[in-house]
């Protein structure tokens, strides 16, 4: 699932290990949901979205939009 | 969110297992009358626990293996132990085949295929009830 989390998080001047800690999750992880080869689960989602004070779908996107 | 308490605990359990198979090999060889292979047996399990403990420090995958608290490397670890399971079903199924081929009963590959079957099916409705 394409998303945008690479430009948002560069936008905040983070890098891949800062957002990682922020989210308790790994570095790898940050890394394969920005590279697209990981989805996320919908808390961790909803997560990413509410720390980039947004919702889901604006970060997410369906392949088929 | 997990507390710091409570994850410390919780990536211990791996390697408190191991040492405590340690001591379960220790005196099952010892009441063998084999306590060299015992003592060394527990070495192993320790070096083993201290081994994880230790590559814990420098990398994410076994931390996230021990302490499960990133959701991706769960999913590879589950993952990675359904290939596992896979792979140990192979071999008893090819054991079992050719146990009676020889003529044999088939124990205890027969037992450990029914033990493995009964545990899928069990899984299955369990998961199915829990949602």
């Amino acid at each position: 699932m394409r998303n945008d989390v690479r430009e948002r998080r560069v936008a905040k001047g983070l890098s891949q290990a800062d957002l990682a800690h922020r989210l308790d999750v790994s570095r790898q992880t940050i890394n394969s949901i920005e590279t697209d080869r990981y989805t996320p689960s919908l808390p961790l989602a909803i997560a990413i979205a509410r720390f980039f004070g947004t919702c889901v779908e604006e970060i997410f996107h369906a392949d088929h939009e | 969110m997990q507390t710091t308490s409570r994850t410390s605990r919780k990536y211990l359990a791996t390697p408190i297992f191991g040492v405590l198979m340690g001591v379960v090999y220790l005196v099952a060889l010892s009441v063998a009358g084999s306590p060299v292979y015992g003592v060394l047996a527990f070495g192993v399990m320790v070096a083993f626990s201290a081994a994880l403990l230790l590559a814990r420090r420098r990398s994410e995958t076994v931390r996230g293996l021990l302490d499960h608290r990133d959701e991706r490397i769960s999913a590879i670890d589950l993952r990675a132990t359904a290939i596992t399971a896979l792979a140990m079903i192979a071999v008893v199924l090819v054991a079992f085949v050719v146990q009676i081929a020889r003529g044999q009963s088939g124990w205890p590959y027969s037992m450990l295929g029914f033990v493995g079957g009964v545990s899928y099916v069990a899984a299955v409705i369990y998961l199915r009830i829990r949602g």
